[in-house]
């Protein structure tokens, strides 16, 4: 780029560039402020001591952790739970998006669209009753396994069904309003490309396949590595609403595992400790699929 | 640096109070009591600040100039209170602000497990209210570390009215030791009478119905077996018409810590010998209930329950509300739980079906006794803030209330509006302290005077509390017409003249066999590995009675990783303890 042009670019972008500012403030405050708290992670923090006065104590909390008898279980379940929703989700929201692109009537597509995209604004406080509801022994999940002559299962409380039901009744909730961002780059592939392809003598599955999805694939990988920062956090408000002590085996994330031991408990150090391990694992795994990403499709997502 | 710091406890309180989803009072209110805040104090410091916190050594004096305290209050989800008043402003904080000048302002109010919650928000910001309830002594001693609370000694000797010493002391020193610091009384601890066992609450209008007899020498003990013949009787005929029966529910954590857990199994725990999370000394040996050998046999009888179909075959996944719902449904007619549960839980029994009575049973061991224990002495307490002008207001507000309040004959005319609120049944937690300050014996006092004023044997001005003065009305209302009386007459009824009485009963023909606990104080171990200890017991007990895990393997796997993650070192630490 010469140099007169970049100068130009600047001053006529300044204006913009300015407007930022509150922005930035504000992720400076509350993005970046905060931050300090990491090094409660390192100490025994004492509210009362406050953050400069606690004494530091070095990696004991991060020892603490990993030495717990059920850290290794906990673990296996968020990822176990936390992979199905990004794997089933994502395979989900792609296919209703594709399948929804078909739809030409637009009254009738609005109407799926909104009844899809409904459940996602509903919290997980209310939607964890209607879920009970439906999915216990009296439930009508089980009236209709009943009425066809299987056996009954109490859902909520079976080590082998638990999981299905958190990442299940996850992929429901969500799809739809996750399938908005694919539907956008759908539209954005240049109908030429299907014309051409018709006119070669595509059939739609082979459309779908070497121009739909190539054409979503930057989106896809996107989004994918986007979710993956994600990968141990299971969703907190969901499987505490839903999980008892009959299904810790199976149901017990990080989250709820560390509601329980630190934050019941008060032990706001060792919470941190377990957060910061959390986004260390996030970034180093953002990091290696945008890596992955670069190596295998030669596209960067950052 | 200092900005920043208050930048971070900002952010820290705001973040956890919005991932917490407490319900803090909204801000205007928030900015209300701030101010109101430094008004008092600003107009202290203008006026004779003398006059106010020196006013002569009267426990029920007045301020002259009017205060303003902040408090943290725990609330209760439906305190009955009348249409128009709130926690912060009914009869009973108005009745603080006619007596002593005080005007109360909540900081905050929560339920039950948010409260603890909202404290430890408190406590983690520095920014404590005046006055608040903490409902642990870890918390409390956690708070006195920290330098964060009064000394109350000097408020105590000073104000504390006669009488109120008095009920401290009927427990012998238990009370008041629990919160002295070196030699510092720290706060103000509610007192925690014994409360008897899980009294196992049976619908007494179904058995009448079905014909089903069982205590033939009438003592209101039963055995276990003379209770599952209840429970299937109750199953086989659906006396309550209801689409699933169901046998008897249990909440999710099956024990409990306190004798009397409501809808635990620890009435037919105590009743094999067994005091599950209980902390105790047989033979000079420190021994936690729960993973005694005894404890495998209550389990295996509850899988074989379980399995039977006796038991709720959503044990585990059914919440404390679901087994409320199960009651007020007529799915099942027994129940487990405290004296005082047909105040609070049984009363929506009866709401739906006015024809619904319970009676009380107490299940007996195989050589007839009822295993029951002692409490700790103390329960909630009060704190006072450091540095807060007027510690002695706290004292003075309990003179109030739990000496005044129950000492005056005559409530009625001298303070109707407060009278009223008994008469109602208005919820205790409505009272600016939710906590009881009782003598050792006032359960059966109270209920000797109930039941001598009912058979005329004395008059009502003998009655010694205003309560019980409201309830001889209650028990009057219900005995002249049961189907059609208020709900509240109902309960009353049940909760004394059935639940204490079955306590006075079994305690005059001594049919107790009392356990003393130790209350150990929180050890280093237990601080980093309980809560983890907890959840394998309650992880385990679950899985054992719900047949996921086999009984033997299960218990023994159980006990052996309960002592190698740190239970064997928790029961030498509190050995330790106790041997200093």
């Amino acid at each position: 780029m010469k140099k007169g042009k970049r100068l130009r670019l600047i001053t006529t972008k300044t204006i913009y560039h300015l407007m930022m500012l509150p922005g930035m403030f504000f992720v400076i405050l509350f993005n970046y402020v905060p931050m300090v708290g990491i090094i409660m992670a390192f100490q025994d923090f004492v509210p009362a001591k406050g953050l400069f006065g606690s004494k530091f104590v070095g990696l004991k909390h991060f020892i603490y952790m990993f030495k717990l008898p059920d850290i290794a279980k906990v673990v296996r379940n968020t990822v176990v739970i936390a992979l199905g929703k990004i794997v089933i989700g994502t395979f989900l929201a792609i296919a209703f998006a594709i399948l929804l692109n078909e739809i030409h009537n637009k009254f009738f597509k609005k109407i799926v669209q909104t009844v899809v995209y409904l459940p996602h604004f509903l919290s997980w406080v209310v939607l964890a009753s209607v879920v009970v509801n439906m999915f216990n022994l009296d439930g009508s999940v089980n009236k209709i396994l009943f009425a066809i002559g299987l056996n009954k299962i109490n859902f909520l409380g079976s080590n082998k069904a638990f999981q299905s039901l958190i990442i299940g009744t996850d992929v429901w909730k969500e799809f739809g309003y996750n399938s908005i961002v694919y539907l956008a780059a759908i539209t954005s592939i240049d109908p030429g490309l299907h014309e051409a392809a018709a006119i070669d003598g595509a059939s739609w599955w082979k459309r779908v396949w070497h121009v739909t999805i190539p054409g979503m694939m930057p989106i896809i990988l996107l989004m994918g590595a986007m979710s993956l920062t994600g990968i141990l956090s299971a969703g907190f408000d969901q499987i505490y609403n839903l999980y008892s002590p009959l299904v810790y085996e199976t149901g017990d994330v990080l989250d709820t595992y560390v509601y329980r031991i630190g934050l019941v408990g008060r032990q706001y150090s060792f919470g941190s400790a377990v957060g910061l391990v959390r986004s260390l694992v996030g970034m180093i795994l953002l990091l290696t699929a945008n890596w992955l990403t670069k190596k295998l499709t030669d596209r960067k997502i950052f | 640096m200092k900005a920043l710091k208050k930048i971070f406890v900002i952010l820290l309180a705001t973040v956890m109070t919005i991932s917490l989803a407490a319900c803090k009072k909204d801000n205007e209110s928030q900015k209300e009591s701030d101010t109101s805040k430094s008004d008092s104090t600003g107009s202290i410091n203008i006026t004779d600040s003398e006059d106010n916190s020196n006013a002569s050594v009267d426990p029920f004096g007045a301020y002259e100039n009017e205060i303003t305290v902040t408090m943290g209050r725990q609330t209760l989800q439906n305190p009955k209170l009348p249409e128009g008043d709130t926690y912060e402003d009914n009869a009973y904080t108005r009745w603080v602000k006619n007596e002593l000048n005080i005007k109360i302002v909540d900081e905050f109010e929560a339920n039950g497990d948010d409260y603890d919650r909202q404290v430890s928000l408190a406590i983690s910001s520095g920014d404590l209210p005046d006055i608040m309830k903490v409902t642990s002594l870890d918390e409390l001693k956690e708070l006195y570390e920290n330098d964060l609370i009064e000394d109350l000694t000097d408020a105590y000797n000073t104000y504390a009215t006669d009488y109120l010493k008095e009920v401290y002391d009927s427990y012998g020193g238990r009370a008041l030791s629990n919160v002295t610091f070196d030699g510092k009384i720290m706060a103000l601890p509610g007192t925690n009478t014994d409360s008897g066992p899980s009294i196992v609450w049976i619908r007494g209008d179904w058995m009448e119905q079905l014909g089903i007899t069982i205590d033939e020498d009438g003592d209101k003990c039963i055995t276990i077996d003379e209770l599952e013949k209840v429970v299937k009787k109750f199953m086989e005929k659906n006396p309550g018409n209801a689409e699933n029966v169901v046998g008897m529910a249990f909440a999710p954590w099956l024990t409990s810590g306190d004798p009397d857990g409501t809808y635990s199994i620890n009435s037919i725990a105590y009743a094999m010998g067994v005091f599950p999370k209980t902390w105790m000394l047989v033979d000079g040996k420190v021994v936690y209930g729960s993973i005694t050998e005894e404890n495998k046999e209550v389990l295996r009888k509850v899988a074989g329950w379980f399995k039977e179909g006796l038991v709720d075959p959503q044990l585990g996944t059914r919440t404390w509300d679901d087994i409320t719902a199960l009651l007020v449904n007529g799915q099942t007619g027994v129940t487990f739980g405290t004296w005082h549960i047909p105040d609070w839980l049984l009363n929506n029994v009866r709401a739906m079906d006015p024809k619904a009575t319970f009676d009380a049973y107490a299940i007996k061991d195989a050589n007839g006794k009822v295993n029951v224990k002692h409490n700790d002495a103390t329960a909630g307490y009060i704190v006072v803030r450091k540095g807060f002008e007027y510690p002695e207001a706290a004292i003075k507000i309990a003179n109030l209330f739990y000496d005044k309040l129950v000492n005056t004959s005559n409530l009625a005319e001298e303070y109707p509006e407060v009278a009223n609120y008994q008469a109602l049944g208005v919820d205790g937690s409505t009272r600016p302290f939710n906590i009881e300050i009782n003598s050792y014996t006032s359960l059966l006092d109270d209920y000797r005077d109930i039941v001598r004023c009912v058979n005329g044997e004395i008059t009502l001005d003998e009655v010694r509390t205003t309560e019980s003065k409201s309830i001889v009305q209650n028990v009057k209302n219900y005995t002249a017409d049961p189907d059609n009386c208020e709900v509240v007459d109902w309960s009353k009824y049940h909760s004394r003249l059935k639940g204490v009485k079955l306590i006075q009963s079994l305690t005059d023909s001594n049919t107790f066999e009392w356990l003393t606990p130790i209350f150990p104080q929180t050890t280093s171990t237990m601080e980093t590995n309980w809560a983890n200890l907890e959840k394998l017991e309650e992880e385990t007990f679950i899985k054992i009675a719900t047949g996921a895990l086999d009984v033997d393997e299960g218990f023994d796997q159980f006990v052996s990783d309960w002592n190698s993650l740190g239970g064997e070192q928790i029961i030498s630490e509190i050995e330790e303890q106790i041997n200093n």
